[in-house]
């Protein structure tokens, strides 16, 4: 019994360093982008909207489209296990399929 | 109408009425950060996870029969009732079922009164598990399962308990702490409004995870009480006006909000910071989701409680009140057997009136008045939307514990 839970929770902790740690961290990568052209350093006094380097702006984007796929993933995570079913990656993208 | 159908009508309104404190008691667990750090306005953080939470509960069409199967044996593996306990229209389950739900209720009224973020789900372990005792005996209980699989209290009840809240507690450390590396140049603007997006899109998350897991529950003891009557007989559906009802009444607590259990998780615990509020909802998201994926049950108010702890933990030079704490995790230990208590003394109230429709009345009448005082005494130190967020003051904010309310 004991063996059975270490297993599960030794995935559940995997799983969520990867999803609940790893994503929010890579969303604060998108905001630390956004800060770029700044001198690195911090956002300038007149507020967010002044000049932000291109580059910035383009990491940013790819952090936060990465997060946004890592949120719908979760939502299909949510519908899928309502439906009794779970999710597949066998064609790289994500199906539903009945519980194994 | 008769004895046996006035008891299954008590049971089915107890049963919603559960559901509705199962709402209002876990707004705080998606929500208590949010609204801490003014991402989302009180109001509208409610509004919105009870949506995200009726949403959720229509989700979930997985059927939920055997839910009790977990912790009690008072039905079959394939969803059937006992047949020992079905005799007289299921009077002997109506009865369990009735004292299981007064017992879980009284506890999550309770501890909402004194501000603490207890398990609804293992309230409704327990007063199931304490009724079952007092009506059929020990041997009602599954304590262990077969051990061939996670199962019973030990392996679906108390391992879980133990772990999810270091799990979440872990993530959510070190999410905040490598947070907090990246954006210590950054101003405060950015680390202020930059981060209230992924603040509230974490807390919606956890509402719609929080709907699907835990409406399913009442939803499973009800039918199994239509079952056990008689009035239903499908073991593989749920009825439709079960399912309505159930998720429109996790809903409406959600949305009355637990003001007490969110001011203790928002402002008591540790002090949050946008940055930390997306790095624990992130990770109590993420626990939720992936040990639903591996069917292992948790209690969201645990996880939301470990990664609300460790953000702050990971953040450099944060202070965690570990006075909060300890009360809350002293909640988590005491809230199974207590629950259990009070249900198996609602069921020998009941028995001593008979066990059929008189002490079902009975019950319902003790609960009544019990939850009426509770709610009475939390008047005289109302918290609610206009004063969840202010400064904490241990001395003034909670009531102070007095005496268990058990009957």
């Amino acid at each position: 019994m004991f063996s059975l839970f270490l297993q599960d929770a030794w995935k559940i902790l995997l799983y969520s360093l990867v999803l609940g740690a790893g994503l929010p961290i890579v969303y604060t990568l998108g905001i630390r982008s956004l800060a770029l052209g700044h001198g690195g350093s911090s956002e300038p006094e007149g507020g967010r909207e002044a000049s932000r380097s291109t580059i910035g702006r383009v990491l940013a984007v790819i952090c936060f489209t990465l997060v946004l796929a890592g949120v719908a993933l979760g939502l299909l995570y949510v519908v899928a296990a309502g439906q009794g079913k779970e999710l597949s990656f066998d064609h790289i993208y994500p199906t539903m399929v009945p519980k194994s | 109408m008769s004895a046996q159908l006035l008891t299954l009508i008590l049971v089915v309104v107890v049963a919603l009425g559960f559901d509705f404190t199962n709402g209002f008691h876990d707004t705080g667990n998606s929500m208590a950060t949010s609204i801490a750090t003014g991402a989302l306005k009180p109001k509208t953080a409610v509004a919105l996870s009870a949506v995200l939470n009726l949403i959720g509960a229509f989700l979930s069409v997985e059927v939920a029969i055997t839910v009790t199967n977990a912790v009690v044996n008072i039905q079959d593996s394939d969803g059937n009732p006992a047949s020992s306990l079905t005799a007289d229209h299921g009077s002997a389950l109506l009865m369990i079922i009735l004292a299981g739900l007064i017992g879980g209720i009284l506890w999550n009224v309770g501890t909402w009164l004194l501000g603490l973020p207890s398990s609804s789900s293992h309230a409704l372990f327990g007063g199931l598990i304490g009724a079952t005792i007092a009506g059929i005996g020990w041997s009602g209980v599954n304590w262990t399962g077969d051990s061939t699989k996670l199962d019973g209290v030990l392996g679906k009840v108390v391992l879980p308990a133990v772990a999810s809240p270091l799990i979440a507690a872990v993530v959510s450390m070190l999410g905040t702490w490598v947070i907090f590396r990246i954006t210590r140049s950054l101003g405060e603007g950015l680390n202020g409004h930059g981060f209230r997006a992924g603040q509230i899109g974490s807390s919606s998350l956890m509402s719609l995870a929080h709907g699907t897991n835990d409406a399913q529950k009442t939803m499973g003891v009800i039918t199994l009480a239509l079952i056990g009557y008689g009035s239903w007989h499908d073991t593989t559906a749920i009825p439709l006006w079960v399912k309505v009802s159930c998720a429109a009444s996790i809903a409406l607590g959600t949305y009355l909000g637990g003001w007490r259990i969110i001011r203790t998780l928002g402002r008591g615990l540790v002090e949050i910071e946008p940055r930390q509020g997306m790095a624990a909802q992130g990770s109590a998201a993420a626990v939720i989701l992936a040990s639903s994926q591996l069917g292992l049950p948790l209690s969201t108010t645990h996880v939301a409680t470990g990664a609300i702890l460790g953000s702050g933990l990971g953040k450099p030079g944060a202070t965690v009140r570990w006075g909060v704490a300890r009360r809350m995790v002293a909640a988590w230990l005491i809230t199974l057997p207590m629950a259990a208590g009070v249900g198996a003394l609602t069921w020998y109230v009941g028995d001593l009136f008979g066990g059929g429709a008189l002490g079902a009345v009975v019950m319902v009448a003790l609960l009544v008045v019990l939850a009426g005082w509770m709610f009475l005494r939390s008047r005289r130190e109302p918290i609610n939307s206009d004063n969840v967020n202010d400064v904490w003051n241990a001395t003034s904010t909670v009531v102070e514990p007095s005496e268990p309310v058990a009957a």
